[in-house]
């Protein structure tokens, strides 16, 4: 409301300033603003170019443009609290392209999780660091069965990240789905490895990467991205790497860190392999809901395995044509899970999970692909089998260490036999100088000589010394070794 | 599109508290229309959301239960009729969302024109009982076009491993889109079926049965006696034989067995034949192999993983390779000879 009297002083500055810019009626005007009919010519000029662009847009999408969940924004401003219940997708725009960013493409990264609240925080740092603009993907999590407080960390890290103080930080929809199968076997290392529980066990897995997928894929998706919350280190441009390739299924290789005392570094997943005609004449033997599952003695497949054709220093883009994949970290194109492959919950050719999921990728003809030489690296959780195989693995070491000891003995002895004589001559030449400096004062020439050839007298001495305190070291250091 | 109506009926109430607050949400909930940034520019990330499955149900008396519907149709003609009996269904419509998915060419775009003038009709002038929870349409490009073919052209024999791969993939595309976390129950109803009765989503559901379809006909005037007749239209649902099994076997891995020709004499059990003049609607009969034209699902059987194989399962394709994945999973199929759906007439 414009106040009508301008008894106020500050009023009247403000109104004075306006009238520099509007045009008033009781003030003469230069030319300085155009003819009404040329403004009017404008006006018309600019409708048209505004109808124009409207009929050019009903050209291109017709009709679809006032649905598309994109014109929301324009379309809505001031009608908040109005209910929108039709929604149109094409799907065509949601194929995946090698440089998603670009098409602002959206992901949706999907974590089924169990009795894995020790995990979380780590998880959510490697969401932070992810360099795929974070609105662009959107999270689903399955819990599932667990006993601990998963569920309310989650939340909680879930709520925290939304409401993160840096505008690029938030993700996109967060769903958090909680549905219990009743599973019986247990989660821990030991358990979730045995030969026995492994068809029953990857079956249950199967079918709740299923419901979670199922519920949440969307219309709008153009990749999924499956990632399990025991990732330790991986990079944090994974998302934009993997989708370079252009594949329709492609997985990193997945290895673990070792303590350096029992190796350093261990293949952790042995599910991405490539076919082999053993593991198909096995296959046939089977009976229809057998299940093969790889890395146990019962079936030996002689798949060539992703994670052991790992070379650090290999080229990181280069691809692998694989079967099976595993499911540490699966980047796949949505219209994969879109054309109904999925996890089978049951033996399909012999597979079940994520194994199976990649049988079934490549029955539909999609490319599948592994990068043997792009690392990422689980969390390391030693296992009752782990710590016998490290037991048996120590003793290798102690006996390779003793030996080694042995070694380094033998060639210190030799290596004294035939010793550098550089620091002697050194030590001698300021002995000398010492001496000759002594006997300045001394002022006699002839006991010089006498005093030079005493010196090599000195020398074991000194050297038997030095060296038992490097003996010494490496017992002290040894012992620490064992000491660990 | 839809302001909110005075009315301040239970019905839309429920609407309302259904509502998301982000285009995001799952498809199946109607959602409000908001600007995604504030007024400083800022983007206002979307919520967490909660969804409980464990309090997920499917029973005899859907109704009752509240329990949700997803209707999902592979649309590549729109007919009238379908739309009227859709709107005719007597299930609550607000506990309905009605999924499509319609190919990308010239006859796709028209069906999308009709289909989108009649919902604007019902969704948005129409009275509120009529309106569904939401709709979903669903464009996509399907490799070989999905295009209606003529009927002769539709049946032969080569055309149909190709032609019902690509349906098998376009029914696919638009169950895991759209399915989302709160649906209890799938109906799989064509495009062409014309009449059904107005409770068929309850009576279906009362059987309990986590597969069960209906048998399907179609509606004629008899050329000799020129009064009109009905005659069986889906042969996709059967009962295993022996020498289907036989034939099976004998097959190449991607080899595909199919009903209703003469070149391939499988002497399956045909629900089409087992209809009885005044029998039993609620008579039940076990199935192995399903037709799509009316078919209510357990949405939980979908979501273990039973899809529509785009690719020769066990020799057998799309419904019927669907039938087959859910007995692998665990899931039994039922037919219901006497309770008759029925399909357009070309």
């Amino acid at each position: 409301m414009l106040p009508r009297h301008h008894g106020n002083g500050y009023l009247g500055a403000r109104e004075k300033e306006k009238t520099l810019y509007s045009i008033s009626p009781h003030k003469f005007q230069p030319r300085s603003t155009p003819s009404s009919l040329r403004r009017r010519r404008q006006l018309f000029f600019r409708l048209g170019i505004g109808l124009a662009g409207i009929l050019f847009l009903w050209f291109v999408w017709p009709g679809a443009s006032l649905f598309s969940i994109f014109s929301i924004g324009f379309l809505s401003s001031g009608e908040d609290f109005q209910l929108e219940t039709v929604r149109y997708y094409d799907l065509s725009n949601v194929q995946g392209s090698p440089r998603g960013w670009e098409r602002e493409e959206r992901i949706l990264l999907c974590a089924p999780l169990r009795d894995a609240e020790p995990h979380l925080p780590m998880f959510f740092s490697h969401l932070h660091n992810f360099t795929y603009p974070h609105h662009l993907i959107d999270l689903a999590f399955l819990v599932s069965d667990s006993k601990d407080q998963t569920l309310e960390l989650l939340s909680k890290l879930s709520e925290e990240l939304q409401a993160h103080e840096d505008p690029n930080m938030p993700f996109g929809e967060i769903s958090i789905i909680e549905k219990d199968f009743g599973q019986k076997v247990n989660q821990d290392v030991e358990s979730r490895h045995g030969f026995a529980a492994q068809a029953s066990r990857r079956k249950l897995m199967a079918q709740a990467r299923n419901w979670l997928l199922s519920a949440a894929l969307r219309p709008y998706h153009s990749w999924v991205y499956w990632r399990d919350v025991d990732v330790e280190t991986a990079p944090f441009t994974i998302l934009e790497d993997l989708m370079r390739h252009n594949k329709d299924v492609i997985v990193p290789n997945v290895w673990r860190p070792l303590p350096d005392w029992l190796g350093g570094e261990q293949p952790y997943d042995l599910n991405s392999w490539q076919e082999s005609e053993t593991a198909l004449a096995l296959a046939d033997t089977l009976d229809e809901d057998a299940v093969i599952v790889e890395g146990y003695a019962e079936y030996a497949t002689w798949r060539p395995h992703l994670a052991y054709l790992r070379d650090p220093y290999g080229d990181p883009d280069m691809e692998m044509d694989i079967d099976g994949v595993g499911g540490v970290s699966i980047l796949a194109k949505a219209k994969v899970f879109r054309a109904g492959v999925h996890f089978p919950a049951f033996s399909f050719q012999k597979h079940a999970e994520t194994e199976g999921f990649g049988k079934m990728a490549k029955r539909l003809d999609f490319s599948v692909v592994g990068l043997p030489h792009y690392t990422i690296w689980h969390l390391y959780e030693p296992s009752v089998d782990d710590i016998r195989h490290m037991e048996e693995m120590e003793q290798e070491r102690q006996a390779r260490e003793k030996e080694e000891l042995e070694r380094v003995e033998r060639a210190k002895k030799i290596k004294d036999q035939f010793a550098d004589p550089n620091p002697q001559w050194e030590k001698d030449k300021a002995d000398i100088q010492n001496q000759a400096m002594k006997e300045k004062k001394g002022k006699e020439q002839g006991q010089t000589a006498l005093a030079e050839d005493e010196e090599p007298v000195a020398k074991p001495v000194v050297k038997g010394s030095s060296e038992g305190k490097t003996g010494a070291k490496v017992e002290a250091k040894a012992a620490k070794a064992k000491a660990q | 599109m839809l302001s909110p109506s005075h009315s301040d009926s239970a019905a839309s109430r429920l609407r309302r508290v259904n509502a998301a607050s982000n285009p995001l949400s799952p498809p199946t909930s109607p959602f409000r229309k908001q600007n995604e940034r504030t007024a400083n520019g800022k983007r206002i990330p979307p919520p967490v959301v909660h969804y409980y499955m464990n309090n997920l149900t499917s029973t005899r008396d859907p109704v009752a239960h509240r329990e949700t519907v997803l209707i999902l149709t592979p649309l590549a003609r729109f007919y009238q009729e379908y739309w009227d009996n859709l709107l005719a269904l007597s299930y609550p419509h607000e506990l309905i969302t009605v999924g499509f998915i319609i190919p990308k060419n010239r006859e796709g775009n028209a069906a999308t024109a009709a289909l989108q003038e009649q919902i604007t009709k019902t969704q948005k002038y129409g009275p509120e009982k009529n309106r569904f929870a939401s709709i979903i349409i669903e464009r996509q490009d399907f490799d070989p076009p999905l295009a209606s073919q003529t009927e002769a052209e539709r049946h032969k024999m080569e055309n149909q491993k190709v032609r019902r791969a690509a349906m098998a993939k376009a029914r696919n595309s638009l169950l895991f889109t759209t399915l989302g976390p709160a649906i209890s129950w799938v109906l799989w109803l064509d495009s062409d079926i014309v009449e059904t009765p107005p409770t068929l989503i309850q009576d279906l559901a009362s059987h309990e049965k986590p597969i069960i379809v209906a048998n399907c006909f179609q509606r004629f005037t008899d050329p000799k006696t020129k009064l009109p007749a009905e005659r069986p239209y889906d042969f996709n649902s059967w009962q295993d034989s022996e020498k289907a099994q036989e034939l099976a076997a004998a097959m190449q891995p991607d080899e595909i067995l199919l009903e209703g020709y003469h070149e391939m004499a499988t002497y399956r059990v045909l629900m089409a034949h087992m209809a009885e003049v005044n029998g039993d609607p609620k008579f039940e009969i076990p199935l192995d192999g399903v037709g799509g034209t009316a078919l209510l699902v357990k949405a939980d059987v979908h979501r273990d993983g039973a899809m529509f194989p785009p690719f020769a399962f066990y020799h057998l394709i799309e419904t019927e390779g669907f039938a087959k994945m859910a007995k692998r999973l665990g899931w039994a199929a039922t037919g219901l000879p006497n309770y008759k759906v029925y399909h357009y007439n070309e």
